[in-house]
């Protein structure tokens, strides 16, 4: 009896040391160590990578640009032909043949994401449907206990083998990309960017610096509206960024809105797109009234420009910011 | 030409159970700690959304106390939205190491003994006789992190098995990989997690013992790993998803 026990610990023993070996940042560590000690090569990920299930591992580089304004189903559509462009012509290939798609389009991933999302019960579902296939889909989504509900893409990523996790990261990028591309713009077409993303030298501290928004030139009082719906996680204020306002859309994707003259929202509240978060000011450090416009994906700040179709004015010259 | 006699599988079963046997006192140490290893990676995993918000709050702070001189204003962009997640992963980590240091680090030196039941009634009786916080805090973060654990090993082991075996056995790889799953998070937690506990209590016992008793100053000792690994804990309790391998 007992020694029929022992050979039935020796096998829990067993796949609890696989389990910390492979899938816990110690055991990364003691792997990475191991490998260094005997000079073998080591395929470890980064300790990081081990949160979160990997759903926010941004792989991928450039976005498509979009044509037209998309609508939230058009602009995921976007975002997985964006993700999948990425991919080696075999993988995009088994993706499209196990969805039943003949095409790679943004318009036809699209109507099938729709689809499946409808089926599913969210788009998150739908998503890691189309790039780990439908039976993964089925089991994260009932492992994680959501039903059709919307667990988030962590919540479902946690429920599979690693074995996924590259496939997960992919349906992380659509999702990413999808969000970003479905954006609103927080203040009239007719708004001028005063001061484009990207380094440039600054109007007040003089060196070349890096500006991670555009600036957006308008007075004082302007309705700014938020981009998309999303969660208050930071309304503040500082002397540096004025009266500011930060928007987590879901799925790594994040809008800030800096310089206002008064913030109409709360750390923590719900807003809905085009809602009016803040009045626009000349608070913080800042040469003229203006809002300085910001869109942060995983990987760090991305020009918004990049994700709408309709450019607005740019002025030739000028600076308004940090 | 006579046949060579070969060993009964049942004999090559049982020369594994007597090698296994011999050598309890070395993967029963090694088991513990992974498991409640596992078990804190599946709680700091948890609490990142809670960190997330811990971030923004300290780095709102930090912005508008740094940007009130123009030596120290450029720090203002040291975290931005997207350092976010960096920091709150970072911070987890760090969580994540320093509850494996109180917790599964210890497993290392449990040692068997054939009255572990009774030793665990013992322990737990004189908990209640004379509670301290580290009698009370640790065993029950043992527990709480062993739990998740099994139920993350039960996990990665139904998903292996349900994906690896599809292509072979089809449907049938569902229910295997569930049987599997569910007999092994019910063998972890009636043979390693409880375990687990005992060993914790036993330290906890230890370390409690070596300072003299009162009741007041009872709820200090241990107090700063109790807040350390309390919120481990509750994350863990809502990790372990026991119902999800029946659905």
């Amino acid at each position: 009896m007992r020694r029929a026990r022992s050979l039935a610990d020796l096998v829990l023993a067993a796949l609890c040391l696989w389990a910390a070996w492979y899938h816990t940042p110690p055991g990364a560590l003691l792997r990475t160590a191991f490998a260094r000690l005997f000079g073998a090569r080591s395929a470890t990920p980064p300790l990081l990578s081990y949160y979160g299930a990997g759903a926010r591992t941004f792989q991928l580089a450039e976005p498509l640009p979009p044509r037209a304004v998309l609508s939230p189903g058009a602009a995921l559509g976007l975002g997985a032909q964006s993700a999948l462009e990425r991919t080696s012509p075999a993988d995009r290939a088994q993706v499209l043949a196990r969805a039943g798609l003949r095409s790679g389009s943004a318009d036809a991933l699209g109507d099938w994401i729709g689809r499946e999302a409808q089926r599913q019960g969210s788009r998150e579902a739908a998503v890691l449907s189309l790039f780990c296939g439908e039976e993964a889909a089925r089991f994260a989504r009932e492992r994680s206990g959501s039903g059709r509900g919307g667990a988030s893409l962590e919540e479902l990523a946690r429920q599979l083998p690693p074995l996924y996790a590259d496939r997960v990261a992919l349906a992380a990028t659509a999702l990413t990309l999808g969000t970003a591309y479905a954006l609103g713009w927080p203040l009239p077409d007719s708004a001028q960017v005063t001061s484009p993303f990207g380094v440039r030298a600054h109007p007040l501290l003089g060196a070349r610096r890096f500006h991670s928004g555009i600036d957006l030139g308008i007075p004082v009082g302007t309705p700014v509206r938020a981009a998309a719906e999303g969660i208050v996680r930071r309304a503040s204020d500082d002397r540096v960024s004025g009266r500011l306002v930060l928007v987590d859309h879901g799925s790594g994707v994040s809008t800030v809105y800096c310089h206002n003259d008064a913030l109409l929202v709360a750390p923590g509240e719900v807003v809905t797109r085009g809602q009016v978060i803040a009045l626009s000011g000349n608070s913080g450090l800042s040469t003229g009234p203006h809002l300085h416009y910001q869109l942060d994906l995983p990987r760090g700040p991305a020009d918004p420009l990049l994700f709408r179709a309709a450019r607005p004015p740019q002025l030739a010259s000028g600076g308004t910011e940090p | 030409m006579p046949v060579p006699a070969t060993d009964p599988p049942a004999g090559a079963l049982d020369a594994a159970a007597r090698l296994a046997d011999r050598l309890r006192w070395f993967f029963l140490p090694l088991a513990l700690c992974a498991l409640v290893a596992v078990g804190v990676h599946t709680a700091a995993d948890v609490v990142g959304e809670i960190i997330l918000r811990m971030v923004d709050a300290a780095d709102a702070a930090f912005d508008g106390l740094v940007s009130r001189w123009s030596l120290t204003a450029p720090l203002v962009d040291l975290v931005g939205p997207s350092q976010r997640i960096f920091f709150a992963r970072a911070v987890a980590l760090l969580w994540e190491l320093a509850a494996d240091a109180l917790l599964a680090l210890p497993m290392l030196g449990y040692d068997e003994r054939a009255d572990e039941v009774k030793r665990f009634r013992e322990l737990a009786a004189k908990a209640r006789v004379r509670p301290t916080t580290l009698r009370v805090a640790h065993p029950f973060a043992t527990g709480a992190v062993a739990l998740a654990g099994s139920c993350a090993v039960g996990r990665l082991l139904e998903g292996t098995l349900h994906f690896g075996l599809r292509g072979a056995i089809g449907s049938a790889a569902d229910a295997l990989a569930r049987g599997c799953a569910l007999a092994a998070v019910l063998g972890l937690v009636g043979f390693i997690a409880w375990r687990a506990v005992v060993h914790a209590l036993v330290r906890a016992d230890a370390r409690s013992d070596r300072i003299p008793f009162r009741r007041a100053r009872a709820f200090t000792v241990g107090l700063p790993g109790a807040l350390l690994l309390l919120p481990l804990a509750l994350a863990a309790l809502r990790a372990a998803p026991l119902l999800s391998f029946l659905r």
